[in-house]
């Protein structure tokens, strides 16, 4: 393992029972690279990044993080003891579909309780950094506010800051803004942005096709419990080289070279046409995905 | 009507003073009895939340339990039954062990309901930032339990201040027995119960009313 790699997984196999989520997933990140995964749901993607801060355990493989040789599952035992997968998790940052915001603290307790409690930091360090984190997001303004008061996106990027405050050395990001309104994306999709520039390691979880292809170094496609594809951003999604990666891609993107079906969003003749015509291409549209996994997550 | 209330008036108003001393003891049994059950009531919901079978088992245990028998058994236990064993418990120490034993049952189970019904992310959100057990528990899911068992918790309050008046069957001389002897003095048993009921349902509306003030407040402050 070169030093470069910060999260690397080997052969890792989840199960739910004895359903096979995924099998022989293989995969290095390293060092400020960006990686989105996409695939269609129930692939298994958020479960996997949860098994990288083990918030998900895992059946067999290793996946070894931010140079703790760790997490291997001999026989389904934690090869972490408690305080060092605590420690581990200080260092990987996590932001959740749902937010999961303290609805109890401010927005500036939110992002100042874990470097408070677990680092140690005095009130007024903890203080200047969350005040520091809101600012970059665009929301100091909203610093005493509970997360209720917040809209989604909003309370998405204190989210954001609420991990970064930990100074994390790699951030995982399980779709992040498919809870969101259509309007509400683009300021989260633009922090993350901004987190990509400033060298930030990520893993990314998305059903956002033209952000992956924007901000990621490496797409990961998952369907039916494998990685189907892997590789450089771009060549991926314009031009998968598997058959699997090409009907996913083929169904969510607006413009791949295997036309075909389109996206009705950038067809509004579409719309009005008969009813016919796009149902399929409906079903597999990047917003009907997130519907779809809203419905799942109820 | 002004005639007849004046009258009314004139039977209570020599036994308000006396009436009053018993609420003071009232108060008294039901403060102590709700301390021992939150605090005991807590312990339990904290077995049955465990990843011990033997805790778990023994908070199973101890409420089903205790929860199946009448209070006033329990009270009899605790004044009668241990004082045949050696341990003689003054009236109101007896009073403060049965209710408390038994509200603990209950709230047990209102306190777990509490701590499980916070929403799964909470606890994964805490875990992703390291935050340890102790400070997970206490600055996360707690501040939230809290607010959830409130109304239920009331609930029982209410409950616990009635069953005080069972004491009045090992001779403390709380509002209830207070009120039997008034009425047995001046033969005017409905005057005299219709007081301790309105002195007992002041009691209970005071207390309800600032916990829901201070919940509503709590929850306005939150959004």
């Amino acid at each position: 393992m070169s030093n470069d790699v910060v999260v690397e997984l080997e052969g890792v196999r989840k199960c739910f029972g004895p359903r096979v989520i995924f099998d022989d997933v293989s995969l290095s990140v390293h060092r400020s690279e960006v990686v989105a995964v996409i695939g269609p749901s129930g692939a298994g993607k958020s479960t996997l990044i949860r098994c990288i801060n083990r918030l998900n355990t895992f059946e067999r493989g290793v996946i070894r993080a931010l140079g703790h040789e760790v997490y291997g599952t001999e026989e389904g035992k934690p090869a972490l003891k408690r305080d060092e997968l605590r420690e581990l998790r200080t260092e990987i940052g996590m932001v959740f579909q749902t937010f999961n915001l303290f609805p109890h603290l401010t927005v500036m307790k939110n992002v100042m309780l874990a470097p408070q409690r677990v680092k140690g930091l005095s009130e007024a360090q903890a203080t200047a950094r969350a005040l520091e984190l809101l600012e970059m997001v665009g929301l100091s303004h909203r610093k005493d506010a509970h997360p209720r008061q917040l809209s989604g996106g909003e309370q998405q990027r204190v989210a954001i800051c609420r991990a970064l405050a930990m100074e994390p050395k790699v951030m995982l990001f399980d779709e992040p803004t498919s809870m969101l309104d259509p309007e509400l994306v683009g300021d989260v999709l633009a922090t993350i942005r901004r987190l990509a520039l400033d060298g930030m390691t990520m893993i990314l979880v998305t059903h956002e096709m033209m952000f992956a292809k924007e901000v990621a170094n490496t797409v990961v496609v998952m369907a039916d419990g494998r990685i189907a594809e892997m590789g450089p951003a771009r060549q991926v999604l314009s031009a998968p080289k598997t058959e699997r990666a090409r009907s996913f891609l083929e169904r969510v993107l607006p413009h791949t070279d295997g036309g075909g079906v389109t996206d009705v969003r950038t067809h509004p003749q579409d719309q009005g046409g008969p009813i016919a015509g796009p149902i399929d291409s409906i079903g597999g549209s990047a917003l009907w995905s997130r519907e779809a996994d809203e419905e799942e997550l109820l | 009507m002004t005639v007849v209330l004046a009258s009314i008036w004139g039977v209570w108003a020599p036994y308000l003073p006396s009436f009053l001393r018993g609420l003071v003891i009232t108060m008294e049994i039901t403060g102590l009895g709700l301390a021992v059950a939150i605090v005991l009531g807590a312990i339990l919901a904290g077995f049955k939340l465990s990843r011990f079978r033997t805790l778990r088992l023994i908070a199973t245990v101890y409420v089903d339990i205790v929860r199946s028998i009448p209070v006033l058994v329990l009270l009899f236990l605790a004044y009668y039954g241990l004082g045949q064993l050696g341990f003689t418990l003054s009236g109101i120490a007896s009073a403060t062990t049965a209710l408390g034993a038994y509200y603990a049952a209950l709230l047990c189970e209102i306190f777990r309901g509490g701590v499980q019904g916070v929403e799964k992310g909470q606890k994964e959100a805490a875990d992703a930032l390291g935050l340890g057990r102790v400070s997970g528990f206490a600055r996360v899911i707690l501040p939230q339990a809290v607010l959830r068992v409130l109304p239920p918790s009331t609930n029982q309050l209410s409950n616990i201040i009635k069953d005080s008046s069972l004491v009045v069957t090992i001779g403390v001389a709380d509002l209830m027995a207070r009120s039997y002897q008034a009425s047995a003095s001046t033969f005017r048993p409905m005057d005299m119960f219709v007081l301790a009921g309105i002195i007992y349902m002041a009691l209970y509306l005071v207390i309800a009313r600032a916990i829901e003030r201070w919940e509503l407040n709590v929850q306005r402050r939150r959004g």
